[in-house]
């Protein structure tokens, strides 16, 4: 039986049982067999986001999908996105006074930039609140919390049309 | 903060608010951890390790066999601790994984607590690693196989409480070092009675007032994100580690002599690192020893890393604090008296660099001018998770029942604790008030809005009828000043400044996310703006090598940026030196007539005459400008700094549900060499520091 997913605008197809199995998680296919070694594998029990990728669209924890699941879905990675990606534009840039950076480590950042990928194309215009509530499934040990907000609200700012919410 | 950071002399880069230079690769999931440099792909026939756990709080293995899963599909090698090669490796501990130097195994702090064995018979804690090492194709044929290995447990009393420990007739966990449990007398940990100023009993005897007071600290947990992890190659006589270690020379040191190899036999690379937060510094690093057995076994790389649960393998000391502290009805302290009980775990790693040093560091900076102090410590075996290291050592233990007997004694002497700690706490040399500590407790106090907020216990208004409101402060003496480095050694830095002027700078240390390495490319630009150069014209390498790196200065004591930008400023001028010779030459004149500035040199005389960096360099030099230096940290004395905290919280007297309503952190933190990633270790400390007072456990 062959499965067929998408990954980064490339379609693939894999056999299961040689490729991969039932019990596989699609974060261990995407890393460990496909060296999309973006996302990570911190907790592998949907506790700390770092696994996060988009799939068709909405940012899902690829440590709690198995890859048999992904059957037929568009998934994007953090290597998915283009090098200029507004949001990781962001992350890297956050410097604004009194904020921190929007990253120290870097570990967690990859999936807080997919999470926050998902978040913004549901709302794209959220508000302070709406990150915080948008985000509380990602952990930052290096807490750079304040940081990482305000580049996700620069990002929506700065993709936003005439005339949106401030 | 409303108003951004000035620096006091006006600089072109050293202050600056600026991305960190690893951001864009970070931020796009580019950089490589040690999980993503190990993949199967990258290394064909890896094999992963899994380690028995034991299911016991204590145990002694009576016998083990592993015959079924040695004969498992998938199952390359078990070792097992009757193997002679595990059976010959010495007892270690964590005496040399405190990385401020490279120490051998003679030289290793803690040399009176080696009570770790590589893969022992012998389990002290619930989970603790003994008995076999399975290396299989998957982690699942790993973990099953481990499954196969039938052990016959001798299950042995065990004690989890120090106190309980204490008492006589206590469960016993390593009789070879101590009788009763109790951390004995250690060359870096001292007696029990580890300070002893002045006569306390006497001070207490001249004192109008003395309170009393009790903390208890709990076991927090480091967290890193990215858990430990480690590849081991064993080819032939070459052995090459990849690892998340934060401290590759000392890795090399321990993986070197607890084999038996010589230095040069042994590669370690440490790539980028997922937080470090104290992790590295344990002594639960035997995992590197039976990896590397496991792939001499094999012949084939082998992979061991920590699941999640498999992290929490170690914590910060937690401490029991009994605190005295007597004074005159004026304020002025007669004595003070601290006592300590930390329950060391199964294993005493760093328990008394929390417990003994930090306090005795704290006692010089900030105790300084009280007469009379007194402070004994215990560290106590028991059969729990072991403690050691995580931000701060032993400074949040002590400064917990440090904070809480200054309240106590303002309240009852009726003073304003900022007044009290005012008239008495400051360092050796400095006078009283200690200039820092003002500063910071007036800042701090000016912006929590002490004089309104402020009131007695209980005087306050209730809000909700069942909220309480109350601030409160607490304050610390920064006491990793340069001179306190000293006993780190020589610091070596290299900087290469290729013909086009762009700049190799070699100041290695395993990038853990602190920020020091933007601080040392800025300091290094600024220090070699003279070539008219900027920070983009830096390359620093993140990766630390220790066939290629010079000796990396290891991230500990938050002192990495100050002890590399110190040095990188030196050779800075050596470089100079070195154009200026090259261009006298060159020019025909005197290297002291000659002056460089905005990348071009002239004669100081006659500016016009003179010619480009760049061109000299194409001209006269065909190879680059190399410059290595090293050099100890100062030992002068150049004063403490402080840092006070105040918070406001909200209490829910009908719940218990505390509310940080408020937090201002004042840090005087000397000069700021990068201003966003000042602020990023500022509001992470807090970040992570309330999260342990207010949720972990």
């Amino acid at each position: 039986m062959a499965i067929r997913i998408k990954i980064n605008g490339r379609e693939h197809e894999f056999e299961v049982g040689r490729d991969i199995t039932p019990t596989m998680t699609l974060s261990y296919l995407l890393r460990e067999k496909l060296g999309y070694t973006g996302l990570k594998v911190a907790c592998d029990e949907g506790a700390c986001g770092a696994c996060t990728v988009l799939m068709d669209g909405k940012a899902v924890l690829s440590c709690m999908q198995l890859a048999v699941q992904a059957q037929g879905h568009e998934i994007v990675t953090i290597e998915g996105l283009a090098k200029d990606d507004p949001l990781i534009r962001a992350f890297a840039q956050q410097c604004e006074a009194g904020y921190g950076t929007a990253l120290q480590c870097g570990f967690c950042t990859p999936g807080f930039v997919m999470a926050a990928k998902g978040l913004l194309a549901e709302n794209p215009q959220p508000s302070l609140p709406e990150v915080k509530e948008g985000l509380s499934g990602n952990i930052c040990r290096c807490g750079c919390y304040a940081g990482i907000a305000q580049a996700v609200l620069r990002a929506s700012k700065e993709s936003a049309p005439e005339g949106g919410r401030p | 903060m409303k108003t951004p950071y000035k620096p006091r002399v006006p600089r072109k880069f050293i202050g600056a608010y600026r991305p960190r230079i690893d951001a864009w690769e970070k931020a796009g999931g580019k950089v490589e951890f040690a999980d993503d440099i190990t993949l199967q792909s990258r290394f064909p026939g890896l094999l992963y390790a899994k380690v028995l756990r034991s299911p016991h709080a204590h145990a002694r293995i009576k016998s083990l066999d592993a015959s079924k899963a040695e004969k498992l599909p998938g199952v390359h090698a078990v070792l097992t601790y009757k193997d002679p090669e595990i059976a010959a490796l010495k007892p270690t501990s964590a005496g040399w994984t405190d990385g401020v130097d490279t120490v051998s195994y003679e030289q290793m702090m803690w040399r009176h607590f080696r009570d770790r064995r590589v893969l022992g018979d012998h389990a002290c804690w619930a989970t603790d690693e003994v008995g076999a090492v399975v290396a299989a194709e998957s982690e699942a044929i790993a973990e099953e196989a481990l499954k196969l290995i039938a052990v016959d447990w001798e299950v042995l009393p065990f004690v989890l409480d120090p106190l309980e420990a204490m008492k006589p007739g206590a469960p016993v966990i390593h009789p070879e070092i101590s009788p009763n449990n109790i951390l004995p007398k250690d060359a870096v940990g001292g007696a029990d009675v580890f300070v002893d100023k002045g006569d306390a009993d006497k001070g207490f005897a001249q004192a109008d007032v003395i309170v009393e007071g009790t903390s208890i600290h709990h076991n927090a947990t480091q967290a890193s994100l990215d858990n430990w992890c480690c590849l081991v190659d064993w080819k032939q006589d070459k052995l090459t580690v990849l690892s998340n270690s934060y401290e590759a020379d000392q890795s090399r040191m321990h993986i070197s002599q607890m084999l038996d190899l010589p230095i040069h036999k042994v590669r370690v690379i440490s790539s980028y690192v997922g937080g470090q937060f104290g992790r590295g510094d344990t002594g639960d690093q035997p995992f590197f020893l039976f990896t590397a057995w496991l792939s001499k076994r094999t012949g084939r790389p082998v992979k061991f890393r920590h699941s999640r649960r498999e992290s929490f393998h170690d914590s910060r000391q937690p401490a029991i604090y009994l605190g005295k502290v007597g004074a005159k009805k004026d304020g002025t302290i007669t004595a003070m008296y601290f006592k300590s009980i930390g329950n060391s775990g199964a294993y005493a790693d760093h328990t008394m660099f929390a417990l003994k040093f930090a306090p005795t560091e704290i006692t010089e900076v900030a105790l300084a001018h009280i007469p009379n102090v007194r402070m004994e410590s215990y560290g106590v075996y028991t059969n729990k998770l072991p403690a050691c290291m995580m931000r701060g050592v032993g400074n949040s233990q002590f400064n917990l029942i440090f904070g809480h007997v200054v309240d106590m004694l303002a309240e009852k002497l009726k003073m304003d604790p900022i007044d009290l700690a005012l008239k008495n706490f400051g360092h050796e040399w400095g006078s009283r008030p200690d200039q820092s500590l003002s500063e910071v407790l007036r800042s701090g106090a000016e912006r929590i809005g002490w004089s309104q907020k402020r009131h007695a216990p209980g005087a306050g208004p209730a809000y909700d009828r069942v909220k309480k409101r109350g601030v409160g402060f607490s304050f610390h003496p920064a006491w990793h000043a340069e001179w306190q480095e000293a006993r780190r050694g020589e610091i070596r830095i290299r900087i290469t400044v290729n013909t086009d002027c762009t700049v190799l700078l070699d100041a290695p240390t395993v990038e853990t996310g602190t920020g020091s390495n933007t601080c040392n490319v800025l300091g290094c630009a600024e220090a070699l703006s003279f070539l008219g150069i900027g920070p983009e014209d830096i390359l620093l390498p993140h990766k630390v090598d220790t066939e290629t790196s010079l000796k990396d200065c290891v991230q500990t004591d938050s002192a990495v940026a100050y002890l590399q930008s110190e040095v990188i400023a030196r050779a800075a001028l050596e470089v100079k030196a070195r154009i200026l010779e090259k261009a006298a030459a060159h020019l025909k004149v005197d290297a002291g007539d000659l002056d460089i500035a905005e990348g071009r040199v002239f004669v100081a005389a006659a500016p016009d005459t003179g010619l480009a960096v760049k061109e000299l360099l194409r001209l006269c030099v065909s190879l680059p400008i190399v410059v290595e230096l090293g050099r100890p940290p100062n030992a002068e004395k150049t004063g403490v700094p402080y840092i006070a905290n105040f918070a406001e919280v909200e209490v829910d007297t009908s719940t218990g549900a505390v509310q940080v309503l408020k937090l201002v952190v004042i840090n005087d933190c000397g000069t700021v060499m990068f201003a966003s990633g000042a602020e990023s270790q500022q509001i992470g400390g807090q970040v992570m520091g309330v999260g342990e007072a207010l949720t972990e456990e």
